[in-house]
């Protein structure tokens, strides 16, 4: 009853800031400059003309009627047209946005399962060489701009060892004959490597040293000194106890992490021209395509709080002083 | 006599600070008997904690034993190997924590606690396993079906039962129990003692209490060990230590509780000053500067003298204990330091 109560309460405010999300996503792009149907129109057209596609966008209408219009659209999952592919939004943004997920989720569960780990043995091995040698070597990564990061990876693997694909999700003339057959074909797991290691490099600071913190503290708890005078195993103490409450606050990290990758992702999928969702929101605003880039910005803001949802049960399943509260 | 269970002779442990060693535990030497059920008491800092921890030699990353012995069944557990100390550690001598709170894993369910002592360490299949947790919980009072609860769900005295439960598990020898009811309100803290004797009684455990807290010594101790600045002031019976104190900080120290019971034994007096810094101790008696009876001759290392039987005390003065008794039992001695 307690719990019925508790997600409810969640899902309640789930649904005011996705409220509050579209809200300001709408107002936005109708307080930045220019003239949203710039890109559309032609100079050739004549004034009517222009009103009568003005009129078919319903721009012509007062603000408060377009907002209206815009949420009734949206229940009914509509996102509207895209200027630049003439072509529904929705469909567009489904076509691009496995490939998003694809990049961040492989590129983040490779640094958060390195980052776990090596967190763990550095606050373990506290003081040793390897630890003195490591922290300022994670510290570089997280120092290097994923940008710049990216075109080193393709300098060294694409350029000059010619190892893998610069850029793309496929070779040229390659089709295949579903999501899943490109998705597990070898040809896109190459193109997949240089982006998602320049992401992981990236991202894998960050729950190393959040799991190394953590686990230092832990290492402190009483429970831990009473594992240890319990006889039981170095493993055991580190593994089981230690580190296994030291994971807490870092698998959290994860679900929000995924919110923060896909803003990197803006910048490495162009890098590497990885046609995702990152990649089409810039050339969308660049080519002032309101309605793509308010469809993709939508996309974003919805994966970010259903991840926020997630790390919340998340910590609940986990950290049993929450969920039997 | 029989042989005793547990003999600490010159135990020496020291912590890093800096530069600087702090002799916590600075030769410190006493027995525990079969059986029993011995006080370790002194303030805050006077080493008694260090004492304790030392014995399952799982100690602070920045300290050492520096010398000295302690014999265990025949063994020398500061010299014998890690692996070796592993084995006994649990089996043989088990710890009560003073916060059952922190020293109970907070992600883990009571029973799988319990579970990994037995089966990782006493070599139980998961059934006997199950039947001894319940048995263990039984014995401590607490209900069976309790058992697949979170630390966090038991009340501070349950928890303190569960960490005796814990600790009972492998049926060890000896078992230190660091500040056990510290933690806990009076009504809980007699329970808890009540439980612990009873057991210790039942069992036949030999059991070392540290405690700052002479009175929860009186109330449930055979024997006393006495600590002061990182050495063993006195050590002897309880009979001895409450009707014959012979160090003059044992006097102070029974003119300074009350009983666990709340009679009130006059006025409550206390002992002026604080214990001096360990990482420069003043030469000679480390009571010297609090000490009402100091004398010239206190500069210098007092000796071990044994008043009676199974009873030393660290005291120049020492044969004269029973003429300072009289005077520590007055209030003004106590005043003006001197």
């Amino acid at each position: 009853m307690k719990n019925f109560k508790a997600v409810g309460s969640r899902l309640l405010q789930l649904a005011l800031v996705l409220w509050a999300v579209v809200t300001i996503l709408f107002l936005m792009f109708r307080l930045m400059p220019g003239n949203p149907m710039a890109a559309y129109i032609d100079p050739t057209f004549t004034l009517e003309q222009q009103q009568q596609l003005m009129a078919q966008f319903g721009l012509d209408k007062p603000l408060w009627h377009q907002y209206l219009i815009y949420l009734g659209n949206l229940l009914q999952g509509e996102l509207g047209q895209s200027f630049r592919y003439r072509e529904p939004v929705g469909q567009r943004i489904w076509i691009l946005l496995p490939n998003t997920l694809i990049l961040t989720f492989s590129s983040l569960i490779v640094a958060y399962v390195f980052g776990i780990l090596a967190g763990a043995y550095l606050a373990w091995r506290r003081g040793s060489w390897v630890e003195q040698a490591a922290i300022p070597l994670v510290l570089t990564t997280r120092a290097m701009p994923e940008f710049w990061l990216g075109m080193v990876m393709l300098a060294i693997f694409s350029f000059s060892l010619g190892w893998l694909p610069a850029g793309g999700t496929r070779a040229p003339g390659n089709e295949y004959s579903g999501f899943l057959d490109l998705y597990t074909s070898r040809d896109f797991l190459a193109h997949l490597a240089l982006p998602a290691a320049t992401l992981a490099i990236y991202s894998q600071g960050l729950p190393l040293l959040l799991m190394r913190s953590n686990m230092l503290d832990v290492m402190k708890e009483d429970f831990v000194t009473m594992a240890r005078i319990k006889g039981l195993s170095t493993w055991t103490v580190m593994v089981r106890h230690a580190a296994r409450n030291a994971l807490l606050p870092v698998m959290t990290s994860f679900a929000i992490a995924v919110g923060y990758q896909l803003q990197g992702n803006v910048v490495v999928e162009s890098v590497f021209s990885w046609p995702g969702l990152g990649r089409e929101l810039v050339n969308a605003v660049a080519a002032s395509d309101y309605p793509l880039a308010q469809g993709a910005f939508l996309m974003i803001a919805l994966v970010v709080i259903f991840m926020n949802l997630l790390a919340d049960l998340l910590y609940a399943f986990l950290d049993p002083r929450i969920s039997h509260a | 006599m029989s042989e005793p269970l547990l003999s600490v002779r010159d135990l020496r442990v020291s912590y890093q600070v800096g530069r600087n060693f702090v002799h916590a535990v600075d030769g410190a030497s006493f027995d525990i008997p079969r059986g029993s059920i011995t006080g370790l008491v002194g303030e805050s800092g006077c080493g008694k904690t260090t004492v304790a921890r030392a014995l399952t030699r799982v100690i602070a990353e920045n300290a050492a034993i520096t010398g000295g012995q302690i014999l265990f069944d025949g063994k020398d557990l500061a010299k014998i190997p890690e692996k070796d100390m592993n084995a006994l550690r649990w089996r043989d001598i088990a710890f009560i924590p003073q916060s059952a709170m922190n020293s109970l894993d907070p992600v883990y369910t009571v029973e799988y606690q319990l579970d990994e002592v037995l089966r990782r360490r006493g070599g139980l299949n998961r059934k006997q396993s199950r039947a001894r947790s319940e048995e263990l919980f039984e014995m401590v009072g607490i209900d069976a079906n309790r058992l697949t609860d979170y630390p966090h769900q038991f009340s501070g005295g349950m928890r303190q039962r569960v960490a005796i439960a814990l600790a009972l598990a492998l049926d060890p020898k000896l078992i230190i129990a660091d500040e056990p009811v510290t933690a806990l309100d009076v009504i809980v803290q007699r329970q808890i003692l009540d439980q612990l004797k009873e057991l210790q009684t039942r069992l036949g455990v030999s059991v070392i209490l540290v405690t700052h807290d002479i009175s929860v010594v009186a109330y449930i101790c055979d024997r006393t060990v006495v600590m002061y600045a990182g050495k063993v002031a006195e050590s002897g019976t309880m009979q001895a230590a409450l009707t014959a104190p012979s160090h003059p900080y044992t006097m102070g120290l029974r003119n300074a509780f009350p009983d666990l019971q709340g009679a009130a034994a006059g006025i409550l007096t206390p002992i002026e000053g604080a214990p001096p810094n360990l990482a420069s101790p003043p030469a000679g008696c480390r009571f010297k500067p609090r000490c009402p009876f100091a004398l010239d001759i206190c500069g210098t290392e007092p000796p071990i003298v044994e008043v009676a039987p199974g009873h030393p005390v660290l005291c120049h003065r020492a044969n004269e204990s029973a003429a300072l008794r009289i005077e520590a039992a007055r209030t003004e001695t106590w005043m003006a330091p001197a």
